[in-house]
């Protein structure tokens, strides 16, 4: 009965998600069979489309792996766009380093320090939440605010570009850039090591010793305490992995789009990846499954709206939607299953 | 010569730096009264969007600045409905209903923004604010102009910030509200309905968010774009953070945030290659410092975030 | 209150429990934890719904859906809890949800007055504009009880207003007491503590297992008898051998441990030493310093003075996850918030004991197939009846996580187990699974600290018990069978161990 339920009630999400999306295409005047074909075509019509929605997924992906870490973990990690952006800054700047590099050792020497910058940059937040109970929440929004800030500071001076007005960073040694891995997408090895990350996150989580300990943190902190591990050691250690895999998607950015460090380059991803993570149930596959669900959602709208006038923002309707609607999908259920209890007591 | 022209860009500045910070001291205000009685409202972005389109298609519309404001209002208020609605009766994750909420009116008006007027290079504009001065006291040097030659707005919201500093701090409303939020136990079962007073704060969270957003369009701006709001929301969080929850507080620190934006538009136009971000981040580590240093002062309300369950058996 | 009956699924919390009291008069409602005292209460101040039976109030029968109607009624109540606010003042939280004159521009000053006042009226010296933030429990109290008093009430109802108090403050309190008496206040005192109920009231009522016991006046009785009605039972057969190994090596020893809170000692000075092959039980009401106890020697709680010692070995500053590693074993009295993940299933949560040993963990990769191994042989050896290894714990019945629990915990014969309320909650098959597997630990040699509120396992199992009351160990009796159960319960209710008794009594 409960697994029947359950299946109901995202069936009727589904339901009231479409029919919104109907109305919606209706309101612009758009043709509703036409901009559905051109949502799908737009994602599956092309192998640039198809890649598109890969090159989308890399940030959302390898974030939200972070995010998720540290939800397990009950660090709720608002500031995942601030590490993406350190992770970024530290790209650029080892490149500039040291410049001469093979990819060998570049790449990954690349992914470390994008991996240690944001894990650092979320680690600060982490301590003051162990070690004196102060909210992350609002601690890692004020810490992406600063870390944007902090690059736009540099490209305009140490890391600027001395040949161009704007604002950027110059290109990227070659060493450091990201091979592509279909010619001619955009598709970047940083899909691949979304990849390795989710596979890494599944191992650490679930095979190891430590990643162990951190479910047991996050789930029972008192029960954690009793059976004698040290709750904010683990709490600190989560919000430096979390931030980590964070970094990663900067460097991922970067080293595999841009070729350049300058602002503004991420739209937002390291909110997105919370919602990504929030749907992905914390759980490394269900997170990649979420992000390439969000890639092709922001993908297709994209075709919709060349192909059909409907405008791109759906899709932000459809998302923010979907996540309310879960949110309060277990309002629901518990309401039904509170009913149920009182008439058998 | 030169003292009246620096009198003159000093006044200018400071005038410029009142009004920037109005939006986020009426947003601040809101949230004041939501954080209080006990639910974070993240999606104070969502409510100021939803109050900037509103009135400015309303106003656009009609061509009357005063049912745009409502119109704005009414908008703030229905997003704080639904976080209302979320927080308080389906007990969900506040923050995670804040930014859901986010997106979802960041979409949703951008969207109505291209039906209504399509695509076009030129930005549609809407009757704005006039100025109106005070007799007498617009005259003061610097001060003059800066306090008393502004908008409504402007007005309203000082006589805004004393009523709410008043109505906390010297009414039993605004004690039953603090005890809401810091031991809604206690104030449950001293009769007050909790519920009800978080529903109500909420309600004025979406009044003042909402007038904030009108202000941005309605006085500051003239006109719409997508995501004009662009963060102003989350600013105002620092604000309210920055200012303890306490009203004059809240102003005090939107007018910090304000100058430092009033100042980067100024060095910019001024072509000083000072990057301006060194400004813009002063408020963010500002708030970061206040919040290490009030620890153990445990300055925020003690049932913020966690939605009240009452176990009757 | 008449034949009130109340029951919790499917349990008898009060079963035709009756209680009378007349104006004026400071009338104690009696019993251990679990009796059902502050069931009754809270059904008459409108939090719990009565099933059957009726009250009558000032000649009127009444049925409070709300504490509010209580208090408009004129009755109030003071729980264990206290709920204020602690970041408001002294007189906000006294008029908190009152509409008072000039509603909602309050003067103030003229209530800070009248508040003041009542505070002096009754000699409590605290200045109504004190943020309730600054003030000693004790301190709480009185604005607790001054809160009533502001709302007239005519009945107040305390619920074990002394256990938070030092004997100075419960002293003054009685003053209170008195003169409340003298204006015509009734007062219910809930308690445990004989010697308080038998100093301040007037009569009590005696309740035990949900149903009434007596109702006597206080001055026509004395503990002797109040215990009896208490805590009388008849002693269940014992089928425990008595310790016929008598090493004299200490397996657990507590050397003057003490532990703080709030600047106030909750625990000891405390000294005992268990030897090993032995066990001993830690008789008690429930809130007399058993949890700082275990979590002292757990190493969850900090001991402000005095030491632990396991095996000879000084482990006071030590880990808790050394003192595991040293042999310490731990079944806690809330399973499902300091021993059980619920939402892991079974093999992780054997884990949690395990996850320090090299044959389960080695390079940091957990060896599941040990794991899993050690899970199906405690699920064999241990009778544990589960819908499968992976299937989250919280699915398993509450004899079945502990005998999870003790499974796990007993693996490896810790020399030192420390058993806080092992069986609360188990049926009847499940207790003597549990007794019978602690017995067997005991006969191998591991000295063993039992805590309970239940007397009959204290009876069953322990070689000798120490009566702990208000942190301190009140006495050491040896269970040789001829235990006074009446002296027992005076000494765990307070009563000092100078007063005759018949039992045998070590240190």
């Amino acid at each position: 009965m409960e697994r029947l339920k359950a299946a109901l009630s995202y069936i009727l999400i589904i339901v009231i998600i479409l029919s919104l999306a109907v109305v919606l295409i209706l309101s612009v005047g758009s043709d509703v069979p036409k901009s559905f074909m051109s949502f799908f075509r737009g994602i599956f019509g092309s192998l640039y489309g198809f890649s598109e929605v890969l090159v989308r997924a890399t940030p959302l992906i390898l974030a939200g792996l972070g995010v998720s870490i540290g939800f397990r973990t009950g660090f709720i990690n608002i500031g995942a766009e601030g590490q993406i952006y350190w992770g970024a800054i530290a790209v650029t700047t080892t490149a500039y380093l040291f410049p001469g590099l093979p990819a060998l050792i570049a790449i990954p020497l690349g992914i470390v320090a994008g991996f240690v910058a944001g894990g650092i940059w979320a680690l600060i937040p982490g301590y003051l939440k162990a070690r004196f109970g102060i909210s992350e929440v609002i601690n890692t929004i004020m810490f992406n605010y600063i870390a944007i800030n902090i690059l736009g500071i540099l490209v305009r001076t140490v890391l600027k570009d001395p040949e161009y007005p704007l604002p950027m960073s110059s290109k990227l040694p070659d060493g450091f850039i990201f091979p592509l891995l279909m010619y001619p997408t955009r598709l970047h090895l940083g899909f691949l090591i979304a990849l390795i990350a989710m596979v890494l996150v599944y191992v650490l989580m679930w095979k190891s010793s430590p990643g162990y300990k951190l479910r047991v943190v996050g789930l029972n902190q008192r029960a954690s305490l009793c059976s004698g591990i040290p709750v904010k050691k683990y709490i600190v250690f989560s919000s430096l992995l979390s931030g980590g895999f964070a970094g990663i998607a900067g460097v991922g950015e970067i080293a595999g789009i841009h070729y350049k460090l300058l602002e503004g380059f991420s739209p937002g991803f390291g909110y997105v990846a919370i919602i990504v993570a929030l749907l992905g149930k914390n759980n490394p596959f269900g997170v990649t499954a979420a992000g390439l669900g969000i890639a092709a959602l922001q993908v297709g709208s994209l075709s919709m709206q060349r192909q059909a006038g409907v405008p791109a923002s759906i899709s932000w309707i459809i998302m923010g939607s979907i996540v309310l609607l879960i949110l309060a999908r277990s309002t629901l259920l518990t309401f039904f299953a509170e009913k149920e209890k009182e008439e058998k007591v | 010569m030169i003292e009246t022209g620096l009198i003159a860009a000093l006044t200018a500045f400071l005038s410029a730096t009142l009004r920037m910070a109005m939006p986020l001291t009426l947003a601040g205000l809101g949230e004041t009264f939501s954080e209080k009685s006990g639910i974070l409202n993240i999606g104070l972005e969502a409510i100021m969007l939803s109050g900037a389109f509103f009135s400015f298609i309303i106003a656009f519309m009609t061509q009357s600045v005063l049912l745009g404001v409502c119109a704005g209002i009414a908008g703030g208020i229905a997003v704080s409905s639904i976080h209302a609605y979320l927080s308080i009766h389906c007990k969900v994750n506040q923050t995670i209903a804040g930014l859901a909420l986010n997106f979802l009116i960041m979409g949703l008006t951008s969207f109505l923004f291209l039906i209504v007027f399509g695509k076009s290079t030129t930005l549609p504009e809407c009757p704005v604010t006039p100025k109106i001065p005070i007799p007498v006291l617009s005259q003061i040097p610097i001060v003059g102009p800066v306090l008393f030659n502004q908008d409504l707005f402007v007005y309203f919201t000082f006589i805004a910030i004393f009523l709410a500093w008043f109505f906390i701090h010297r009414t039993e409303w605004g004690v039953s509200l603090h005890a809401v939020g810091e031991n809604p136990k206690a104030a449950d079962s001293a009769g007050l309905n909790v519920f009800r007073i978080r529903y109500l704060s909420t309600i004025a969270n979406g009044f003042f968010g909402g007038l904030a957003g009108s202000y941005l369009t309605l006085g500051l701006l003239g006109f719409f774009m997508e995501n004009i709001t662009s963060g102003k929301g989350y600013i105002a969080l620092v604000v309210v953070i920055l200012g303890r929850r306490n009203p004059p507080g809240i102003l005090l620190a939107a007018l910090v945030v304000g100058a430092a934006e009033a100042l980067q538009f100024r060095m910019q136009t001024a072509g000083i290659p000072v990057p301006s971000q060194l400004f813009t981040m002063f408020p963010y580590v500002i708030t970061v410092l206040v919040l290490f240093l009030a620890v153990g002062k445990s300055r925020e309300p003690s049932a913020l975030g966690i939605p009240y369950i009452r176990s009757r058996r | 209150m008449k034949d009130i009956d109340k029951y919790f699924f499917g349990k008898a919390a009060n079963d035709k429990v009756s209680l009378e009291v007349k104006p004026g008069e400071i009338h104690a409602l009696l019993g251990e934890n679990g009796a059902g005292k502050t069931t009754l209460m809270n059904i008459l101040y409108g939090i719990y719904q009565r099933d059957g039976g009726r009250i009558t109030w000032k000649g009127e029968e009444i049925h409070f859906g709300s504490p509010r109607e209580a208090i408009d009624n004129r009755i109030g109540m003071v729980h264990q809890h206290f709920m204020l606010v602690p970041t408001l003042t002294v007189s906000q939280n006294i008029t908190l949800g009152l509409k008072s004159e000039g509603h909602p521009f309050p003067n103030r000053r003229s209530i800070d007055e009248k508040i003041r006042e009542l505070l002096s009226a009754y000699n409590v010296h605290i200045s109504p504009t004190d943020k309730v933030s600054s003030l000693s429990v004790g301190g709480e109290q009185w604005v607790e009880i001054i809160k009533l008093l502001y709302r007239n009430a005519e009945l107040l109802i305390l619920d074990e207003p002394t256990a938070v108090l030092t004997p100075q403050e419960t002293e003054r309190l009685f003053r209170v007491l008195e003169k409340l008496r003298q204006e015509g206040h009734s007062v219910i005192i809930i308690t445990h503590r004989i010697p308080e109920v038998l100093e301040i009231t007037d009569r009590v009522t005696i309740l035990r297992d949900g149903r009434n016991v007596a109702t006597v006046h206080t001055s026509e009785t004395d503990s002797v008898e109040l215990s009896h009605y208490m805590i009388g039972r008849e002693l269940k057969t014992i089928s425990r051998t008595p310790n016929t190994v008598s090493p004299q090596e200490e397996g657990l020893g507590l050397d003057e441990l003490t532990v703080e809170e709030n600047g106030r000692s909750v625990l000891g000075p405390l000294s005992l030493s268990v030897r090993k092959g032995e066990m001993i039980g830690i008789a008690g009401v429930d809130g007399n310093g058993q949890k700082y106890l275990a979590e002292a020697v757990l190493g969850v709680r900090d001991c402000s003075a005095g030491k632990v010692r396991l095996l000879g070995g000084d482990v006071s500053s030590a880990s808790i996850q050394k003192r595991k590693d040293m042999g310490l074993g731990y079944i806690a009295e809330d399973r499902q918030n300091d021993a059980l993940i619920m939402d892991m299933d079974m093999r992780e949560n054997v884990l949690l004991r395990m996850y320090s040993k090299r044959e389960y963990v080695k390079t940091g990769f957990i060896k599941y197939a040990n794991v899993d191994e050690t899970a199906k042989e405690m699920i064999e050896t241990y009778n544990i009846k589960t819908a499968g290894l992976g299937k989250p714990v919280r699915y398993l019945s509450g004899g079945n996580q502990q005998k999870l629990i003790l499974a796990r915990e007993l693996a490896g014969s810790p020399p030192v187990i420390i058993a806080f309320h092992p069986t609360r909650g188990l049926d009847i098959g499940a207790t003597e699974f549990v007794r019978q597997k602690l017995l067997e630990r005991r006969a191998s040699g591991s000295s063993i600290l039992l805590i309970s509120s239940d007397l009959d396992e204290i009876f069953a199992l322990s070689d000798r018990i120490a009566v702990l009351f208000h942190g301190k160990i009140m006495a050491v009796l040896e269970n040789d069978g001829n235990v006074d159960v009446n002296y027992l319960g005076r000494l765990m209710a307070g009563e000092s161990a100078e007063s005759g008794s018949n039992s045998r009594r070590v240190e």
